[in-house]
């Protein structure tokens, strides 16, 4: 039951990273993505806060509450140089500083990725997913992923799929971590004729 | 003289890129809305011929300002610039008034064929 599960989770996961990646791509006109199989996992809360490798690393976050038919939320975290890489190769600003238009930039960025992601799902399943407005934030890792698994309120499980990618010969890593809420979860699951996944 | 045009989105980031594009293609663009509540106060002010909506904003959604600005002028040309491209979304913001919904990322192309489209 559980292989099953995880394997509903990495197709999920194939399929919303892959429309997020193709709307990163189409974005930076001409700029080829390679993107890494995605890895899905699903966590006991004790094991989801320690999921972010480099705890003390800083990084940017975008992240997005989940309404409608599927509840849940969604983050995006990527390493503060690959943000620059980012902001950079969508604006031309090289200066590497996280000024006001580099994190509105991101955020969009970020707003677009997850919500492609989320249009993705809601075509496979005609389900509604409505995102919110997102946040951003730059902190440490460890910071920004215990005030995500706060606001999802994860009690027991924790659905996460994490994603790398490489764009124009630079490394940019990034992680787009999907919390749906267990009950609608298994909605998706039944939709898709997977049973209780 | 050239069509004038009020964008709306809350990212400053996407508003500049949307600008970029408008401008480069001879529209005026004579207002940048941050939510739906200051781009139905900026409708009334300054009467653009054509609007980009974003749909998910603070303070109003832009499906809430669609309805608003309609109020105001049944009239109104307004184009949607929305990563949120699902289909009861699109349904609701086309019944609500909109004349077309674009899902973001979007071509330049697409918005400039959509403005010369309602804009005409």
């Amino acid at each position: 039951m559980q292989e099953a599960k995880l394997d509903f989770l990495k197709e999920l996961a194939n399929i919303g990273t892959g429309h997020a990646t193709t709307a990163l791509s189409q974005m930076l006109s001409g700029k080829l993505f390679q993107l890494v199989v995605p890895e899905a996992r699903l966590l006991h809360f004790e094991e989801a806060a320690r999921f972010v490798e480099s705890l003390e690393q800083v990084v940017v976050g975008i992240f997005i509450v989940v309404s409608g038919d599927v509840k849940g939320h969604m983050a995006f975290l990527l390493p503060v140089d690959s943000a620059m890489v980012l902001v950079r190769l969508l604006t031309g600003d090289d200066s590497g500083e996280v000024n006001d238009m580099a994190l509105s930039a991101l955020q969009e960025i970020g707003n677009i990725m997850i919500t492609s992601y989320l249009n993705a799902l809601s075509k496979m399943t005609d389900l509604l997913m409505a995102p919110s407005v997102p946040g951003v934030a730059v902190d440490m890792a460890g910071a920004i992923w215990q005030s995500v698994l706060a606001g999802a309120q994860v009690i027991n499980e924790v659905t996460l799929i994490r994603t790398e990618f490489y764009a124009d010969g630079e490394s940019i890593e990034g992680n787009i971590i999907f919390l749906p809420d267990e009950d609608d979860f298994k909605k998706i699951a039944v939709l898709l004729g997977l049973g209780e996944g | 003289m050239s069509k004038t045009v009020l964008i709306t989105d809350d990212t400053a980031f996407m508003r500049m890129t949307l600008r970029n594009v408008i401008e480069k293609n001879g529209y005026s663009v004579v207002g940048e809305a941050g939510d739906g509540e200051e781009a139905v106060a900026l409708y009334k002010e300054l009467q653009p011929d054509l609007v980009t909506m974003d749909i998910t904003m603070p303070k109003m959604d832009g499906i809430t300002a669609i309805k608003e600005i309609m109020k105001i002028d049944s009239d109104a040309k307004i184009i949607v610039c929305s990563a949120m491209g699902q289909k009861p979304m699109v349904i609701e913001a086309l019944s609500a008034g909109a004349k077309d919904f674009l899902v973001k990322p979007f071509d330049a192309e697409r918005v400039v064929e959509s403005l010369r489209k309602f804009g005409s």
